[in-house]
């Protein structure tokens, strides 16, 4: 006995530790879901849903920074911080490869666009049969018009506009399947052309499997494809087709209040302010005081453009030589109330909200949509064309009822195209447009200080370099320069 | 267990003597410096076997022959003494504790090891010798004192983890700090608080309570602890009771820190001379103006004084209470420490309490246990900008102090703060002078963390037969966190938030329980000893956050005051679980030949499913050569006291600083304008394996002079040729991740660390009245990465705080090589920064004109960025050790330390933000500026907003220096007060020293120190020196009484 228990012991003592907890080894995690469980029930899909517009309204990309490159970009402002990661290159028009705003902002688009991908493909695997086919088809029209959305965006900061070459210039990296694992992700560039025709199909699956009902501004219906597309085919400078989508929303006559519900709201604060998904917002990001619903640390638009008595951090003020100096601006227009003056500044006052920054973001209102079908309209007539004077009438007169334009008050077609797009920048102000507004017609980027030459469409800065990250890892891709 | 071992191998002494002369029987009795009593000390006679150990009463009684003439007593902890025999009674011998380097028994992993059994490649430091240095953890104080063992101190910031290596960098993308082991427990390392008050948990130990610290680097000494070796292992033992009775010390000392070599800047006149200059020539109208203070005088301030103390005041306290008997032994000790940082409001205050109790119950059995609790706070205002990640914090207040223009003053002139919208104000200047007042930080902020950390085991250790020893061994770590952060509202970061208070709440748990059966047998001068043993640890860690802004009235400060917004904040929960069993083989023949074996195997739950366990192992051999009869029969062995072979090779692995769950594709959730929501949050990486290397290690150690002197020769090779990558992806996969650059980890990339260490130690003078130790240690080493991601991905750039690209991993170079542009000086023509492109032509910067590079010719080139950066320099030190020189007269001892550490470049980034021609002020290198056709300087034309060509847009050359240093790291005096004028006091010892700290240096490094690091720990951002505070000098006055 005593020589066995001198080899028992020892055992004894081994088996001590094989009394382990095994299950501890895989554990999972108790705060996030694990992807083998992402697509179980019709709830979590429906989150899943929810949480794609989460990824496009992150501050680097659609809940700010995209909109805040637009802006600065253009001529309207003066940099007040000096700080690079408040965009002090991009306004200077110096903005490289390597600039933050430049990596943020592509890779935040193509994550969103991922996780569209990623999510089409576990519908398709589960999800559709887990959430039913009614449900599943919106989702899915959501998804495209999410990742539709994406590339729009992209291709205006990263690529040449459409008008230089007809698309034949060099667009986006254009993926559709999903990417859940470590690789060598290299892909050649398509061009302007083909990134746009992605766009079309998205957008055109979007109207076709989303219901036809204004429902909520905040998640996409067919509305907001077909809102959406009167824009992407403005940028392609594509009029008539601009027209034909135009015209599933906007009746022929004023006042101009769709059948779907969207009409202009009487005055424009109230799109700002409150009201943010009234009749007149098409598709809108949402932000609240919950926390991780609102824009990050610099990304917030009220941070950039308020000054500090309205909790913002005068990044930039307007310059009284840009659009706030024009005389077509009347002072007595109702839209000048949304500038806001600080210690002799003038502050873009759009969004008002103090931290947490709550502000939503409109992406897509109807007086935009107006007015891309009065630029359309009168372009591809070339005439002096009533229903584009009536709709311009529509959005001025909203905020300036002392003013009616008629036929006479124009010289020429162009004479009102260039007052529709005078009103665009008017209306628009604060919320994106401006420098993809240039870029789309090939126009020059005018100066802005002493320093900032004018950006002439054959420059190299006229449009942003490709982020130094995608250079580096995907050896397919090449930079605009 | 240490005893035990020396009682069985005294026990071998006796078994193997032999006994053949005439004999006679030499009596003593050994006492510690105090007179009490010493048992289980060993009596034996040099080159041969025979021996004994002292009785409870420190007695011995010896048989030894006529022609004996010395010897040697020996006990852990205490200098040996070689006697001569004078007698057959040689009366009381007093030993006095060990301070050198080189003792009896080392701690290998699971157990110790008589130092001339190790065949595997430690270095043991004593206790003593970090025991008063003014630093918050121990590891700071080990620079310089072992061979290969890289510390750097990385800024002047209190209680931060210095960088630690031990032969070189041995990961890329994990940690590569080595494993921490104390008192059998690995430990948490690392920064774990959640503020900008780093708190490195091993602070909470206090360095006077440390007994030995051995530092395992090959693989033999290491694999043991197998998945966790890669890095080298630690082993710390705290001070136990030693038989006889109650001993008391008291130890305590008073310090004072001040800054040193603190970069000169602009004073106000130079500033406006410069600002102004550069207005005129970016054709600007806009100029700076002076501003008055009340008294009318113009506004010049030192932003220096108002950032750093000029003398920072630190005093430690120690008491410890030890004593014991036979069955049983304790140690008790309590500390208090506060010690103030150079930066201001930068303190680090620590309680600490710890008890070691062992009992032997009956003749199997014995007990006994360890509590350790310590409440430390680390205190800060808020960023100092020397964290990892802090570098480029608006806040951050090292780049404040040189970064505010020196013509605006913290106060207005009616005693309100200098602010205007959140930011310091100009006085009469439109233009900006600064970003935010740092006087309003320092004053009101707030980023303070306190941590209760309680560290226990627990053991029960059956001897059934003495060859036979089985052990369990409980252990806790559990670190409980109270972070506390406050942001004002007037000037700062929250400043448009209205202010801000947060709270985080955070825990670090863990057990570890591990149990061992070890046999030791000997036979026919085999001795063969075997261990066997499992092991489970568990990890968990819990953070949650209550963040809270505008402030409902300014007089509320802290979370639970008034508030208007609430949010949760920093929430986190996590796991971990280690499963391991391990086994050791040392067998040696005739204390000449041995061999050893040790094998691991581990599963690890933050692994992917296939992929959780992972097999290491290691073995080694060594030639006790003076043992062989041809050796002893030759010449040689007059000289040669010792000379033992060695070598070794074994397969280690690295976890450390892998992500709980980095295997996982994960959803995240996260509102949705209110509504539910989740989010593709993570791609995992289900084949997630195990980081391994595999180190070989040769190792000669001599003796020379009777072992005066002493020393070792090593060579090694470790080859980590399955590293674990964060391998970037491109960014239109669209692979989500919480950066701009989006990682994976994967077991790709090969790198190998191999060089020479040598150390020698002389006892060179050993007179009565006059003695004089010295000892030197010198490490040669080549770090090379062969390979990242196969033939695709051969560079990946690192950014420093997701802002600078400052280093590069590169195939074919040392880790974290600098990443600059190039640069060739300044054009004497034009005044204008020359860089050198991608396609190495020189393009010419101008930051006035409309085209701003052209080439030589004037033909316009396109923009200079970091993508025509190059990998520069190296960043790890080539070589490196510490050279140390003991002298003691009569009742004075000096010691000086110097370190060393050459074959490296630092980035010196603060120099571009330094010579930025924004607002910024400036270095007095300035006033150097090309000014005119044919001025010969390496500072280019001033042109007001320009910050490309000094470095502040992208990292260049022209900032990288030479950090080769020699430093005067500490020098200590000690006067023992004399037995006759402590004995009246009842004091059984006494002594007072004054010590100075990082005193003097020897560099050619222009920034305030070459030992530097902004990011931290991290293996890929060293060498980078970007806005961070630098480290100061100290020096201490101390007092040790013993009762």
């Amino acid at each position: 006995m005593m020589k066995k228990l001198k080899y028992i012991l020892p055992l004894l003592a081994v088996i001590g530790i094989t009394a382990c907890q095994k299950d501890l080894l895989s554990a999972l995690p108790t705060t996030d879901i694990p992807d083998t469980k992402a697509f179980d029930t019709p709830d979590r899909i429906a989150s899943q849903a929810a949480g794609l517009y989460s990824v496009l309204k992150h501050g680097k990309f659609m809940g700010g920074k995209v909109l805040i490159a637009n802006e600065v970009r253009g001529e309207d402002y003066t940099n007040e911080r000096s700080n690079n990661v408040t965009l002090f290159a991009t306004w200077k028009m110096v903005a490289t490869g390597e600039s933050q705003e430049v990596k943020e902002i592509w890779s935040q688009g193509y994550k969103t666009i991922n996780s569209v991908n990623v999510f089409l493909a576990g519908m398709n695997a589960k999800g559709t049969s887990v959430a039913g086919k009614e449900a599943s088809d919106s989702y899915i029209g959501e998804a495209k018009f999410i990742r539709g959305l994406s590339y729009f965006q992209l291709l205006q900061l990263y690529a040449r506009p459409y008008i230089n070459g007809a698309g034949n210039q060099p667009g986006l990296i254009l993926y559709w399947e999903p990417h859940t694992v470590a690789g060598v992700y290299t892909r050649a560039r398509s061009t302007v052309a083909e990134s746009y025709s992605q766009i079309i199909r998205d957008l055109d699956s979007s109207e076709t499997l989303l219901p036809k009902e204004a429902a909520t501004a905040t998640r996409a219906n067919a509305f907001s494809a077909i809102a959406l597309k009167t824009r992407v085919y403005l940028y392609m400078g594509m009029w008539d087709k601009v027209i034909t989508e135009a015209n599933k929303l906007v009746p022929a006559t004023a006042p101009f209040e769709s059948d779907a519900g969207y009409q202009l709201e009487s005055n424009l604060r109230t799109v700002f302010s409150g009201k943010y998904t009234g009749e007149e917002a098409i598709f809108t990001l949402p932000n609240s005081e919950a926390t991780n619903d609102f824009p990050g640390t610099q990304t917030q638009m009220a941070y950039y453009f308020n000054p500090a008595p309205l909790g913002g951090n005068r990044e930039y003020n307007l310059r009284p030589e840009g659009i706030i100096g024009d005389a077509f601006w009347k002072a007595t227009d109702t839209r000048r109330k949304l500038i806001t003056t600080a210690s002799g500044k003038n502050y873009m006052n759009k969004y008002i909200s103090p931290d947490p920054y709550t502000d939503y973001i409109q992406v897509i209102r109807y007086a935009e949509i107006l007015l891309n079908l009065a630029e359309a309209r009168v372009r591809s007539t070339n005439a002096l064309d009533p229903q584009a004077i009536a709709l311009l009438n529509a959005v001025h007169g909203r905020s300036d009822a002392t003013t009616i334009f008629t036929a006479a008050s124009f010289d020429s077609p162009q004479d009102l195209i260039n007052t529709i797009l005078k009103e665009k920048h008017i209306e628009l102000l604060g919320e994106g447009f401006r420098a993809m507004e240039l870029t789309r017609l090939g126009l020059t980027i005018p100066t802005k200080s002493s320093i900032i030459p004018p950006t002439t469409p054959t420059t190299n800065n006229y449009v942003w370099p490709i982020s130094s990250d995608e250079l580096v890892y995907n050896k397919g891709c090449k930079d605009n320069y | 267990m240490r005893k035990s071992l020396l009682v069985v191998v005294s026990m071998l002494c006796l078994v193997t003597s032999v006994l053949a002369q005439t004999h006679r029987t030499v009596t003593g009795k050994v006492s510690d410096e105090s007179g009490s009593p010493l048992p289980g000390v060993t009596i034996s006679i040099p080159g041969g076997k025979s021996g004994t150990v002292t009785d409870a009463k420190g007695i011995f009684s010896l048989s030894v022959t006529t022609e004996t003439k010395t010897l040697r007593v020996s006990f852990v902890g205490y200098e040996e003494k070689v006697l001569q025999i004078t007698s057959d009674n040689l009366g009381s011998i007093k030993l006095i504790p060990d301070t050198k380097a080189i003792s009896e028994v080392v701690v290998v992993g699971y157990g110790t090891q008589r130092r001339t059994e190790v065949t595997g490649s430690i270095t043991s430091v004593k206790g003593a010798t970090v025991a008063t240095l003014p630093v918050q953890s121990f590891e700071a104080g080990l620079g310089g004192r072992a061979a290969g063992v890289q510390i750097t101190v990385p800024n002047g910031v209190v209680n931060n983890p210095p960088v630690f290596r031990i032969r070189g960098t041995n990961s890329l993308s994990l940690s590569a700090y080595p494993l921490i082991v104390i008192d059998g427990v690995p430990t948490f390392t690392g920064d774990v608080g959640s503020t900008s008050a780093p708190l490195n948990p091993l602070s909470s130990i206090n360095p006077e309570d440390i007994e030995s610290i051995d530092i395992g680097k090959d693989a033999a000494a290491t694999a043991i602890y197998g998945s966790r070796a890669a890095n080298g292992v630690v082993f710390v033992t705290t001070k136990k009771g030693r038989p006889g009775r109650p001993r008391i010390s008291y130890d305590g000392w008073v310090g004072i820190s001040s800054p040193n070599r603190l970069p000169k800047l602009l004073n106000a006149r130079q500033y406006l001379e410069m600002k102004n200059e550069g207005l005129k020539n970016a054709g600007n109208a806009n100029t700076y103006v002076p501003t008055l203070d009340a008294k009318g005088d113009t506004v010049d301030t030192k932003w220096m004084d108002v950032v750093y103390r000029k003398q920072a005041v630190s005093q430690s306290h120690n008491v410890n209470i030890s004593g014991g008997t036979e069955i049983s032994n304790y140690y008790l000790s309590a500390g208090y420490t506060k010690q103030q940082g150079i930066l201001r409001q930068n303190d680090f205050i620590r309680k600490n309490i710890m008890l070691n109790l062992n009992q032997r119950l009956g003749k199997a059995l014995s007990i006994g246990g360890k509590l350790s609790y310590s409440n430390e706070n680390s205190l800060i205002s808020g960023a100092s900008g020397s964290l990892e990640g802090e570098a480029f914090a608006s806040g951050g207040l090292a780049r404040l102090a040189f970064l505010t223009s020196p013509i605006v003053a913290p106060y207005n002139n009616d005693g309100s703060y200098n602010v205007d919208d959140g930011y310091i104000g100009g006085g009469d200047n439109v233009l900006q002078t600064g970003i935010y007042n740092p006087k309003v930080l320092l004053d009101l902020d707030r980023s303070n963390v306190e941590s209760n950390h309680i560290q226990a085991n627990v053991y029960a250790e059956l001897k059934p037969w003495e060859w036979l020893t089985l052990r369990t061994t409980y252990g806790g770590d559990y670190i409980f966190m109270n972070n506390d952060i406050f942001e004002n509202a007037i000037s700062g970061d929250n400043a448009a938030s209205n202010g801000m208070a947060n709270s985080i709440h955070s825990d670090y748990k863990r057990w570890i329980w591990t149990n061992t059966a070890q046999f030791d047998k000997t036979f026919n001068y085999h001795s063969i000893n075997v261990l066997i043993g499992g092991e489970q640890q568990r990890d968990q860690r819990e953070r949650y956050g209550l963040q809270r802004t505008n402030q409902a009235d300014s007089y509320f400060n802290n979370t639970e005051g008034g508030w208007i917004n609430d949010y949760s904040s920093d929430l986190l929960r996590r796991q971990n679980y280690l499963l391991s069993s391990f086994a050791r083989v040392n067998y040696n023949y005739r204390e000449k030949y041995y061999v050893s074996a040790n094998v691991r195997q581990d599963q690890f739950s933050a692994f992917g499913e296939n992929n959780k366990k992972g097999i290491f192992y290691g073995f080694s051999a060594g030639w006790e050569i003076t043992k062989e009869q041809f050796w002893a029969d030759s010449k040689l062995s007059e000289v040669f006291s010792g000379l033992k072979l060695r070598a070794s090779h074994g397969k280690v692995g690295n976890l450390a600083g892998l992500g709980d769950y980095d295997a996982l594709s994960l959803y995240r959730p996260v509102p949705y304008g209110g509504d539910p929501a989740i989010y593709y949050y993570q791609s995992g990486n289900p084949n997630l394996g195990w980081e391994v290397s595999k180190k070989t290690d040769v190792g000669l150690a001599f003796g020379l002079l009777n072992n005066r002197l002493t020393g070792e020769l090593g060579y090694y090779y470790n080859n980590i040729d399955g590293l674990i990558l964060q391998v970037p992806q491109a960014p239109s996969a669209g692979i989500p991740h919480t950066n701009t650059t989006s990682t994976i980890p994967v077991n790709v990339g090969k790198m190998y660390n191999k060089g020479w260490e040598f150390n020698v130690n002389f006892a060179a003078i050993n007179k009565k009245a006059f003695s004089w130790n010295t000892s030197f240690n010198i490490a040669f080493n080549k770090n090379q990465i062969t390979e990242l991601s196969g033939s695709e991905l051969t560079s990946i750039p690192f950014v420093t705080s997701s802002l600078e690209q400052t280093s590069v991993n590169k195939v074919g170079y040392p880790a974290g090589m600098i990443y600059v542009v190039l640069t060739k000086g300044v054009d004497p023509l034009t005044g204008r920064r020359i860089f050198v492109n991608a396609a190495g032509e020189d393009v010419y910067f101008d930051p006035a004109a409309q085209d701003k590079y052209k080439y030589a010719d004037g033909k316009i080139a396109s923009p200079v960025g970091t993508k025509d950066a190059v990998a520069y320099k190296n960043t790890n030190p080539k070589v490196l050790g510490g050279f140390e020189n003991t002298f003691r007269y009569k009742n004075f001892e000096l010691n000086v330390l110097l370190t060393y550490q050459t074959g490296f470049y630092v980035y010196y980034g603060s120099y571009a933000g330094m010579k930025d021609q924004r607002y910024w002020n400036n270095s007095i290198d300035v006033l150097k500026r090309w000014q005119k056709p044919n001025d010969i300087t390496d500072i280019p034309r001033v042109v007001n907003g320009d910050n490309i060509s000094n470095g502040s847009s992208f990292a260049i050359a022209a900032n990288v220096f030479k950090g080769d240093f020699l430093k005067l790291r500490s020098v200590g005096l000690t006067y023992v007060i004399p037995e006759t004028a402590v004995k009246p006091l009842h004091l059984t010892g006494a002594k007072v020293y004054v010590r100075g700290n990082n005193l003097a240096i020897v560099t050619k490094y222009p920034g305030p120190d070459p030992e530097v690091s902004s990011n931290g720990n991290n293996a890929s951002g060293q060498g980078v020196d970007r806005n961070t505070l630098g480290n100061g000098r100290t020096v201490t006055v101390g007092l040790n009484v013993n009762f």
